[in-house]
């Protein structure tokens, strides 16, 4: 890389600049940009006032609205959420500023297998936190895959790669996430294959097992998947896990004689992470050190899965978490089960194209 | 000469803003401003009809220039996510570069080409059926008695009070295999199993069409309610019985109507990506699924403009024959 | 009532007990909601004729003669043309066709494709429908103008498209709604003249509608004078003119001078009528129908009345008053005379001597009188 001179002064000019706005007191003030539905109902008060910082709280539903504002720039948030592909990615793009573990006394509290899992994303946990973690796997119609295909392989993938099983199905309704990696990783790891290749063969690979199975795929979609699984529109879906236990509920709550189950399949499946990190243009960036080490304290970060049904990745919290979270092997899987599971790693920019072009010829035929 | 004129009443104008605004902080904005205005020579007549292009110079020339820029440029992991055109070299000269692979790209894979086929098949359809729809409707609500005619136009506008992904949400509980008209059917026995219609091209048109009507009822309805009643009746006089007058007469007056209409509904519907995406199967294929796929599947910001600046560039063909359309009307006076 | 006109009854077919009427109009009345806009109407109109429908705006005229085109369905009576009941009959089958005021001309066709709608309507061979459409061209002068499309011609010419339009189709009855009232002054008294001649050329039955009294005296065979949708007087212009049958109508055709009175003597060959408006005795020589002591009006034209520095022979029809105003119009002068009961009268005289200095002036005392036969007695 050449720079010129002036680039160079440029950046010293704004180092300097940098270095006296962050020796200076820093406004109480704190942007959080979070998935929707993903905290508990007291967390931000709670911290409101217990460090008097002021916190706007603004909520997105993609990773792909959240990536396009931060590569754009200038997005004015102090803490963001992305999961873990996305942020790795991110981070090459130089989006994080590196954390200081030193404002992070409760770092110690993170399950240290888990971060070893999100080293895979950050080297070294340099950039970020797990915040939240889950799989994604498949949620489907008890009853009515039983009354199909009784014995139907309910624990395993062939329920839905299986050309033969899933053929029984197709009527009933099987949809797929509209997420070409996680799709990928899954199928791979089902052909026993590498999860995470980024060769052009185990591309090809799956994009042949996937037009044996396409016929049978009612629609590609990441969030209609809940409510149409809820009220036996469908019958199998891959989906996120707290996405499929969300749709169990409203299923239990409508009454309609409707149940739904989440299988982590024993062939083993995709596990991410939503990661907490701070933007290298944040404008509070301690405000927001003190807001990652205020959710890394147990019972905080307990309150919210219990709120929100997901698991964290705090092992101090654990005994804070409900019962009837903790216990449920969907939310938090067995170490059996958690062994299996693989991250979604990112892949190289050609691959990607590759890969969204093979989804492409998947779904539609061109 | 002319111009003369106007200067003058611009001088009277700021006089007067002068008395009503002395020593407000208002008046030091328009002091300002007129200052810069007259730097730049648009004063008067000048700044009326710079008002337009200062508009178009916002809110498209510039955005198009940014989008285009972003076309010619590479994709790199960067913030942000494509190389700069202008770089300073190291002995101060600037160096430009232009990338054109981009657009060599989406010639090369003929999804691009495909989609966008598609996308205007789509749109052909969606506008056509618009206009079946819209037509009889617009022409009954501007024959209609004066008094109901602001309550139908109202009706026709009503739906946009509620959020159009709202609405597109509705169809897909009414069109759903346990859906509104699926029970019904099912209830009345004229079925046995659901109709599939969700996820299906149907669905899509539904959306579309059920989405752009009012753009096309519109234009129309203007257009019809101006016609002159008397042509009808003269039409009659002469001989003509009522459906014949309306082919020989409201129809080709109303073309100015309809070719508004169907732009309206016809240019949204190519780029749509909302409607297929809730309502469509997977195998509907549309350009604003691919530009989508672009954009944030492949990050690929420098192609996803290449994509856009190419819809554009093929979009502004059509509007550009309407544009001529219009000026030949309107050198023909019937406009 | 007015037994003793003194017409010059020519042979026309109104005049005719045995001529039958082409259009016949029997009492037809049309209402709007509770708005009657005409009136229990009767009139009968002959072949050829020029018939004028005359009368303020909202007198009831045009919707006469919308439902005359059938673009008005009468909401009682019958309307005839050729002896075929029109009722049932849709605008697009009547014998007849419009000229509307507005012209509505087709704006997306040329004026040839104008003039060639009402016949490629019946389906006419298009050899046929070339030739009288050249025909009605040149009829209107407007052969060089054939390719061109209304808005490119001038008022005048797309008047003339519009009449080439209606006429073309050779209907027995043509509708005319003010086909002059577009144009400007000049334009309008050059039309008039081509109008008649046209009417004259085709034979065609014309109806026009109008509220310009002077278009319809210089256009009219007959003229029906139209009020609150009801027809007060029909009649040739000459009998409109000079024996209005009510003060509404001697006021809106021409200027009138109006004397209200009493009759004081009733004879069939004159009546006398005392007014204390005109200050003298008025005699009049004709008969009315209306015993002694009843209340009429006497109508004088402005043009009628003598003015003089003498006093007159005799005491009728005689009185004086002073010079109020005086306008000179160049070919005629306009007096405006007090007289001395206070009443205020027009009296026009012609120049017809230049530059003579005896003129009468203001403030002069002058006489005013007028012959026997040159007033009207009015019972309403």
């Amino acid at each position: 890389m050449q720079k010129s001179l002036k680039t160079t002064l440029v950046a010293a000019a704004v180092g300097a600049l940098l270095a006296t706005s962050v020796s200076a007191e820093e406004e109480k003030v704190l942007n959080v940009y979070n998935w929707s539905d993903y905290i508990a109902e007291d967390t931000i008060a709670n911290f409101e006032k217990e460090t008097g910082i002021k916190v706007n709280y603004d909520v997105f539903d993609s990773n792909e609205v959240l990536e396009a504002k931060l590569l754009a720039g200038g997005s004015g948030y102090d803490i963001v959420v992305p999961s873990g592909s996305f942020m790795e990615r991110q981070i090459q793009a130089g989006i994080f500023r590196k954390l200081d573990k030193d404002k992070l006394k409760n770092y110690g509290n993170l399950d240290k297998t888990i971060l070893e899992g999100v080293s895979l994303h950050d080297p070294g946990n340099e950039h970020a936190i797990p915040y939240m973690w889950g799989t994604t796997g498949f949620g489907y119609n008890v009853k009515k895959v039983e009354e199909i295909m009784p014995g139907a392989p309910v624990d395993s993938w062939d329920l839905m790669f299986n050309p033969d099983v899933v053929a029984k199905f197709k009527d009933c309704g099987v949809t797929f996430l509209d997420a070409p990696t996680e799709a990928l990783s899954n199928v791979l790891g089902y052909l026993g294959r590498d999860p995470n290749s980024n060769e052009k063969e185990d591309l090809a690979a799956f994009e042949e097992h996937m037009l044996k199975i396409r016929p049978y795929i009612k629609y590609f979609h990441s969030s209609q998947n809940i409510n149409d699984l809820a009220n036996g529109e469908i019958c199998v879906a891959m989906g996120w896990s707290g996405d499929m236990l969300i749709a169990r509920d409203r299923a239990d709550e409508a009454e309609q004689g409707v149940e739904i189950a989440y299988t982590i399949p024993k062939e083993g499946a995709v596990i991410w992470f939503d990661m907490m990190a701070i933007p290298s243009d944040a404008p509070h960036p301690e405000n927001a050190h003190k807001f990652l080490d205020y959710i890394m304290e147990p019972q905080v970060v307990a309150d919210i899965s219990n709120y929100v049904f997901y698991a964290n990745a705090n092992t101090a919290a654990t005994e804070y978490v409900e019962g009837e979270v903790k216990e449920d092997p969907g939310i938090y899987p067995s170490d059996e089960v958690k062994a299996k599971l693989f991250p979604d790693l990112a892949e190289d920019p050609k691959f990607t194209r590759q890969l969204t072009r093979s989804w492409t010829r998947i779904k539609t035929g061109q | 000469m002319s111009r003369k004129a106007y200067i003058t009443l611009g001088d009277r104008i700021t006089a007067a803003t002068d008395l009503v605004s002395q020593s407000s902080w208002w008046g030091q904005i328009q002091t300002w401003v007129e200052v810069l205005l007259t730097r730049l020579g648009l004063r008067g007549q000048g700044l009326v009809v710079a008002i337009p292009y200062l508009w178009l110079l916002l809110f498209f020339l510039i955005p198009f220039a940014f989008v285009l820029k972003i076309s010619l440029a590479e994709a790199v992991i960067a913030r942000p996510p494509y190389t700069a055109l202008i770089e300073w070299t190291e002995d101060a000269f600037i160096d430009i570069k232009l990338n054109i692979a981009n657009y060599l790209f989406l010639l090369q894979d003929d999804l691009y080409w495909k989609a966008y086929l598609n996308s205007v098949k789509v749109a052909l359809i969606s506008t056509a059926v618009c206009l079946f729809i819209g037509y009889p409707m617009a022409y009954s609500m501007a024959r209609a008695n004066p008094a109901w005619r602001n309550v139908l136009l109202m009706l026709v506008i009503l739906p946009f009070w509620t959020s159009f992904l709202l609405r597109v949400y509705a169809w897909i509980g009414i069109l759903k295999n346990n859906g509104v008209i699926n029970n019904i059917l099912l209830a009345f026995g004229i079925i046995d199993e659901p109709i599939v219609m969700m996820q299906t091209n149907f669905a899509v048109y539904v959306g579309i069409v059920y989405s752009y009507l009012p753009f096309m009822i519109l234009p129309l309805y203007a257009n019809l309610e101006r016609l002159d009643n008397t042509l009808l009746e003269a039409a009659a006089d002469l001989g003509c019985r009522p459906i014949k007058a309306f082919f020989s007469i409201t129809l080709p007056l109303s073309i100015p109507g309809i070719i508004a209409g169907s732009l309206l509904v016809f240019i949204p519907a190519v780029g749509e990506f909302v409607i297929p995406a809730l309502l469509g199967g997977p195998d509907t294929l549309m350009i604003g699924r691919v530009l989508w796929d672009e954009f944030f599947a492949n990050r690929d910001w420098p192609v996803a403009s290449a994509v856009a600046i190419a819809i554009l560039l093929l979009l502004i063909i059509p509007i550009m024959v309407f544009q001529r359309f219009q000026a030949k009307e309107a050198e023909a006076g019937t406009a | 009532m007015a037994e003793a006109h003194e017409v010059d009854k020519r042979l026309d077919p109104w005049n005719d007990p045995h001529a039958t009427p082409y259009i016949r109009i029997q009492n037809v009345t049309k209402k709007f909601g509770d708005f009657t806009a005409v009136n229990n109407v009767s009139l009968d109109i002959y072949k050829n004729e020029l018939f004028c429908l005359l009368g303020g705006s909202g007198c009831g005229k045009s919707t006469l003669l919308r439902m005359l085109a059938g673009f008005e369905t009468p909401t009682v009576g019958t309307i005839y043309i050729d002896d075929v009941d029109m009722g049932s009959i849709a605008p697009y089958d009547r014998p007849v066709n419009m000229m509307f005021q507005s012209y509505a001309l087709f704006p997306h066709m040329t004026v040839e494709n104008n003039i060639a709608f009402g016949l490629k309507q019946d389906k006419e061979p298009a050899a046929e429908i070339t030739k009288r459409v050249a025909d009605m061209l040149e009829l209107v002068q407007l052969t060089p103008f054939a390719k061109r499309k209304p808005h490119q011609l001038s008022g005048g010419q797309r008047q003339r498209v519009a009449l080439a339009r209606a006429l073309v189709k050779k209907p027995k009855v043509l509708l005319l709604d003010e086909p002059l009232g577009a144009l400007d002054k000049k334009l309008r008294e050059e039309t008039q003249f081509e109008l008649v001649n046209i009417q004259e050329e085709t034979g065609v039955t014309f109806i026009v509608v109008t509220h310009d009294q002077s278009e319809a005296m210089t256009l009219s065979s007959r003229i029906g004078v139209m009020n609150e949708g009801q027809i007060v007087q029909t009649g040739t212009p000459t009998e409109i003119y000079e024996y209005p049958n009510s003060r509404f109508v001697a006021d809106f055709i021409g200027s009138v001078n109006i004397f209200e009175g009493r009759i004081i003597e009733d004879d069939p060959d004159h009546v006398r009528i005392e007014s204390d408006e005109a200050g003298c005795p008025l005699y009049i020589d004709h008969g009315v129908t209306a015993s002694p002591g009843a209340r009429v009006w006497v109508a004088v034209r402005p043009e009628k009345i003598q003015l003089s520095r003498d006093k007159p022979n005799g005491e009728d029809n005689c009185t004086i008053g002073t010079i109020e105003e005086i306008a000179y119009m160049g070919d005629l002068s306009i007096y405006r005379v007090e007289l001395d009961t206070g009443k205020r009268v027009r009296v026009t005289m012609p120049n017809l001597v230049r530059g003579t200095s005896d003129r009468y002036t203001w403030d002069e005392r002058i006489h005013l009188s007028w012959q026997a036969s040159n007033a009207v007695v009015l019972m309403t």
